[in-house]
């Protein structure tokens, strides 16, 4: 049995060390537990309703120190993995033996019952509380790093602490082109998925990716990873494995990353992995830019991440008499619909030019069978913000439909049953994020849908 | 105070009083700032656009769906025969099914022998959703469709699960899910009710209170529409004098207003003025609704009006009036079943004839439907359901029938907001019960909601001292089924 306990060889701590040495933060919680109870009872039992506590007291101090030695026991089993920042691991494993040593003098004192010279005993409880949190704290430090206790905390306290004020977090990217290719896109995802075993407390296989610099130094296996070069960065390598590979990372359950996280860090190792720069200059292509437009949240149409204030009453109440039904579309904010395809009035442009007044705010616009002709359409164009637009049922033009080129958010329009034709192919090339196009019963032939199929291939065109 | 006098004027009670106190003449001054009046008889201005109020009536998030097409298959389709085939019915067909599995009481007590589907199953679309050949047309559209195979309902018998199905409850009384879904989005047509039911002959067990406002303001409760060539009844006016209605009914509403000046709000007063008010409406905008001039004859034949079958062609009618009520703006549109010659999907008995009657009425005019909606655009707003109350057993009910089965069923969702070519949950290999994923009716409420915009946990109606949900406490998104 101790040949095998000891079997510490070049290799590393044997499996049953390691097995001991993980119960650690599961029994390392029973001395705290029990010396704590222990020194309130001593300090309970100076009341005389607790009197009789006196006599028990011991066997809890017997408790705590028979768990401290198996805390000290496992956390030294732990402590041969080496994953830990050694100089807290050294205050930590004192502390720790020093802690079972007070507890033993503790409950030889309490057992003979032995009076102290000046203030003895209540200054030799208090210095094992005292020992209790600080290791306690030490411990903490080390599985969570030692930033994690204050990482919240306000910034008095913080700075008490000798702490720097809390980091402003990057502001969130709205736009493509203002992402920074390793702030934005690397260094988030280290952040989120590495960086709670790879720091500079626990640095599991004596790696670091809390920053660039350390990133590039690598761990205990050499370079994490070789700028250009993806099948020999070991990073690379390990997030791609299968996860029930030993050496896939995140391991220990932890989540693993994403398919664009992982195409992400492999399209930035094969560009030479640089440290700052914009993204949209390393010369990405469709597929790769996509991909981060979507892991940054950008494919979603950023319009209405704005937040937009009421509509002006006055203009909401015109348009409602003049035919319009206005609908709000979120709680939280004031995109509104208007539909004037239940209206029984006939559609002037008095009504238009009252609609345009709430071009910010009008994102869904229906105008099916409301006879809006050609011209009308002028006006139409300056809803900058429109998503959908519907101009179903009318005897609307490629003529008209040149007019609404400045429409860049359009993500469907309807032209069911419009006189559109051959001009479609034109027009449409002029909104960018345009997804779904209606076009049955118009003037369309099957020989322009075959163009539009071939030139827009993320279009859905509804033609039969 | 007897019923005849429920209307009196009577002393302000505590509750009232105190809140009267709390927030009323804040809340006053606040809606005459913006020009909002209460929004319970108002079908649709009742949107608050201009304020963050207690009363905002409108989505909560986003809408994908702007109305809802409920096609309500009445009886329960037999899941294994219809979109989850299980070839071990047909291995083991003519067996004792409790010695294969743990049989549940069923409702008539007359458990047969296992029983194989009549039907083939093939597969269709870039999915290779399998359907059998009761559909032949709704296979075409399986692109379009997410399916549910893991349906689950509390109760074996059709008045409670249609309760179930439709309020949420069990029980009569509460309130329909259509009518919550007007409550909480109000509805875009001044001249047609939000909440609608295309009756095709079968009004489903459990009767109208499937359609009921329960404790909802009475404005919104379903207006049922019959098949026909009057759809409402009383809808072309008795008078012959011009005006003499309109007089008539502006002197009833004189004496309403009076009384409710009386007595402050009351719900049955002012559901009553804007009941009058749109029945006067419907007058014209019915007989515009159901004839169907403007429709091409190419329209009419996609839906099935030429059929041999006339339940298929007044099927076909009832869907090409549902698209007709969409383009009009109406929030929920419920069709029922035709009645067919056999019974409704309860097949009990006689599985093969009845379920081909069922189907061959209803397979095309939904087929033609979504078709119809997907070429006029109206596809990406507007949210198709197909579903039954329950499903059926997979063995027998004395020699070819089908029991009911609560332990599961199918369902399908298509259009607004909808991953078409799914499937989602899973059946053991008999069909019996749900063994992967399993949807609740609640759930199912939870995401047509969403779809509309709705977060089903915060549209809530006070009564009986608590916060209302049509999902009560229950209820999550299916989010695998959404785009």
């Amino acid at each position: 049995m101790l040949s095998m306990l000891l079997n510490i060889t070049a290799e590393g701590p044997s499996d049953v060390l390691l097995f001991f040495g993980r119960i650690h933060p599961l029994v390392v919680h029973l001395p705290i537990g029990f010396l704590l109870l222990a020194a309130l009872a001593e300090l309970a039992s100076k009341k005389p309703k607790f009197q009789p506590l006196k006599n028990y007291t011991h066997y809890v101090w017997a408790l705590g120190g028979i768990s401290a030695f198996f805390a000290v026991l496992f956390g030294y089993f732990l402590s041969l993995s080496g994953d830990y920042n050694e100089d807290t691991l050294f205050w930590h494993k004192w502390m720790g033996i020093v802690l079972m040593i007070v507890a033993g003098i503790c409950y030889f004192v309490s057992k003979k019952q032995l009076k102290l010279p000046f203030y003895g005993k209540p200054i030799l409880i208090s210095f094992m509380v005292f020992t209790i949190f600080y290791t306690g704290h030490l411990g903490g430090n080390l599985t969570h790093g030692s930033t994690y206790l204050l990482e919240y905390a306000p910034n008095m306290i913080r700075r008490m602490a000798g702490m720097p004020n809390k980091a402003i977090p990057r502001k969130k990217v709205t736009v493509l082109d203002s992402a920074e290719v390793y702030l934005d896109l690397i260094d988030p995802v280290m952040q989120a998925r590495c960086v709670s075993c790879h720091n500079n407390d626990k640095k599991k296989g004596g790696l670091d990716l809390t920053t660039y610099a350390k990133l590039m130094a690598g761990g205990e296996s050499g370079d994490a990873v070789l700028p250009g070069d993806i099948n020999g960065s070991d990073l690379y390598r390990r997030i791609t494995l299968p996860e029930t590979h030993d050496d896939f990372m995140p391991t220990e359950g932890k989540p693993p990353l994403s398919e664009e996280e992982v195409a992400m860090i492999g399209w930035w190792i094969g560009v030479q992995a640089p440290s700052d720069g914009f993204f949209v200059e390393l010369g990405p292509d469709e597929e790769v830019k996509s991909m981060v437009e979507k892991y940054l949240g950008l494919d979603k149409n950023q319009l209405l991440s704005k937040q937009m204030g009421p509509a002006s009453k006055v203009v909401v109440d015109s348009l409602i008499k003049q035919g319009f039904n206005l609908n709000r579309l979120m709680i939280d904010n004031y995109f509104l619909e208007a539909n004037f395809s239940l209206s029984e009035q006939p559609l002037t442009n008095q009504a238009l030019a009252t609609l345009v007044e709430l071009k910010e705010h009008i994102i869904w616009l229906n105008l099916s069978n409301s006879e809006i002709k050609d011209g009308q359409l002028e006006q139409i164009a300056q809803l900058e913000n429109l998503i959908k637009l519907n101009l179903s049922t009318n005897t609307i033009t490629d003529q008209g439909l040149s007019h609404l080129g400045q429409l860049q958010n359009l993500e469907s329009i309807n032209l069911y049953k419009t006189e559109v034709s051959q001009g479609l192919v034109e027009n449409i090339a002029k909104w960018p994020k345009l997804k779904r196009l209606y076009i049955s019963e118009s003037k369309v032939d099957s020989l322009t849908v075959e163009q539009l199929r071939q030139k827009f291939k993320n279009l859905t065109i509804q033609f039969d | 105070m007897s019923k005849y006098h429920n209307f009196m004027r009577r002393p302000l009670t505590r509750r009232e009083m105190l809140s009267v106190c709390k927030g009323g003449f804040g809340s006053l001054a606040f809606m005459s700032l913006f020009g909002l009046t209460t929004f319970s008889c108002n079908r649709s201005s009742g949107i608050a656009l201009d304020s963050n109020s207690d009363l905002y009536r409108g989505p909560h998030h986003l809408p994908k769906a702007k109305n809802v097409i409920f096609l309500y298959m009445d009886g329960g389709v037999s899941q294994v025969d219809s979109f989850d085939p299980k070839p071990r019915l047909a291995k083991e067909n003519g067996q004792d099914p409790r010695k294969k599995f743990k049989v549940d009481a069923t409702q008539f007590d007359n458990v047969g022998k296992i029983l194989k589907s009549p039907w083939e199953f093939k597969q269709y679309g870039e999915c290779g959703m399998p359907v059998s050949d009761l559909f032949p047309h709704i296979a075409t559209c399986v692109d379009d469709i997410a399916l549910i195979r893991s349906m689950t309902s509390q109760f074996p018998e059709h008045t409670n699960a249609n309760y179930f199905l439709h309020t949420g409850s069990g029980l009569q009384g509460r309130p329909s899910m259509g009518s919550w879904m007007t409550y909480g989005l109000g509805s875009e047509n001044q001249n047609i009710p939000g909440y609608v039911v295309l009756d095709g002959g079968l009004i489903p067990p459990g009767g109208l209170d499937n359609f009921k406002n329960g404790f909802l303001p009475a404005s919104y409760q379903a207006s049922v529409l019959r098949a026909g060539p009057q759809p409402v009844a009383n809808i072309i006016p008795k008078e012959k004098i011009p005006n003499l209605q309109e007089q008539k009914l502006d002197f009833i509403k004189q004496l309403d207003n009076n009384q409710l000046d009386s007595v402050g709000e009351a719900d049955a007063i002012e559901s009553a003025i804007s009941n009058y008010e749109l029945a006067y409406k419907m007058q014209s905008s019915i007989p515009e609704l159901t004839e169907f001039k403007e429709e091409t004859e190419a329209t009419k034949k996609l839906y099935g009006f030429d059929s041999d079958d006339p339940h298929t062609r007044g099927y076909a009618a009832q869907c090409l009036l549902a698209r007709r009520l969409v383009e009009r703006g109406v929030r929920f549109i419920e069709l029922t079943c035709p009645k067919v010659s056999a019974d409704r999907w309860d097949q009990h008995g006689n599985l093969k004839d009845g379920h081909e009657k069922n189907a061959h009425a209803v397979d095309q005019p939904i087929a033609g439907l979504i078709k119809d909606l997907k070429s006029r655009g109206l596809f990406e707003e507007t949210l198709v359901v197909w579903t039954g109350e329950f499903g059926r057993t997979p063995f027998a009910q004395g020699l070819n029938g089908r029991d009911h089965n609560p332990s599961a069923f199918s369902m399908w969702m298509a259009g607004a907001g909808i991953k078409g070519g799914t499937i989602f949950g899973k059946t053991d290999e008999y069909g019996y019960r749900v063994i992967e994923n399993e949807v609740n009716i609640h759930d199912m409420h939870a995401t047509i909601m969403h779809l509309m915009g709705i977060d089903h946990e915060r549209l809530t109606f006070r009564f009986g001292g608590r916060d209302m949900r049509l999902t009560d406490v229950h209820g999550h998104v299916i989010k695998d089924i959404l785009v």
